[in-house]
């Protein structure tokens, strides 16, 4: 047996069931090791995926090597992000157990 | 925590959306043995010891509620599981993804912690077919921009 995580889809059914993702310009805040992300990105028309853990970020992106999904996952804190972005880009942004 | 969510607020579109998750702070994330739908076994984990971040999180959602930068459209509970064959598998699942705080828990939590999965395992090698679990109940809110702070 190998490790499972939501099989149920507990997380992934409230967060479609609360926004719209298909076809949106998403910003995964914390994305750990693309535990949620591999779950939606397929709907997006692109996911920028920030993560401050280089070991975590190197997981995510072994994860999603095998898909097309349009992610771009980068290794960089919010704070640094935020302090290089424009204004109004994003349609969602999600905070995902990265708030605390 | 209220500056990140300001600075959300300037990166999303004006009719963009926010999505915040945490864990929730009651009830407390617990393990479980279970098998075919049924429970052997149920105890919260001991080193519940970020119980004041969660409430700090809690509380900067409410500050950008209450200064009208974002409105709450939505709130769900639910509960995030993982599902593991072995105290082992489990714990080693952990310690790979960091799920943990870097900082190691205090001695007697720690303690309290390998007794309550030593309890788990004794339930689970009895059980037939049964299956260890993690529970985390967490919170998610839909917050869109509110529109009446200046962007």
């Amino acid at each position: 047996m190998t490790i499972r995580t939501d099989p149920e889809g507990n997380e992934t059914e409230a967060l479609f069931g609360m926004v719209e993702l298909d076809g949106a310009e998403i910003l995964e805040i914390g994305c750990g090791d693309g535990r949620l992300t591999w779950r939606y990105a397929d709907r997006a028309a692109r996911v920028t995926a920030i993560e401050p853990f280089g070991d975590s970020i190197a997981r995510a992106e072994e994860r999603l090597r095998q898909t097309n999904f349009p992610v771009d996952f980068r290794h960089v804190n919010f704070e640094d992000f935020a302090g290089a972005s424009d204004a109004d880009v994003f349609d969602v942004a999600l905070l995902s157990w990265s708030l605390c | 925590m209220v500056d990140a969510l300001e600075e959300i607020h300037r990166l999303l579109r004006p009719a963009g959306t926010l999505i915040e998750i945490h864990p929730a702070v009651d009830p407390p994330p617990f393990v479980e043995v279970r098998s075919n739908r049924e429970r052997f076994f149920s105890e919260d984990d001991p080193v519940f010891d970020y119980e004041d971040d969660l409430r700090h999180a809690d509380a900067a959602v409410e500050a950008v509620l209450d200064r009208g930068m974002f409105v709450l459209d939505d709130r769900r509970r639910f509960e995030l599981r993982t599902y593991a064959a072995s105290v082992k598998e489990l714990r080693d699942h952990w310690a790979f993804v960091g799920a943990y705080d870097p900082e190691e828990p205090e001695e007697t939590l720690q303690r309290r912690r390998d007794e309550m999965y030593a309890r788990a395992r004794e339930v689970l090698e009895r059980s037939r077919g049964g299956e260890l679990v993690y529970v985390e109940p967490a919170t998610m809110s839909r917050l869109t921009p509110s529109g009446l702070l200046e962007r």
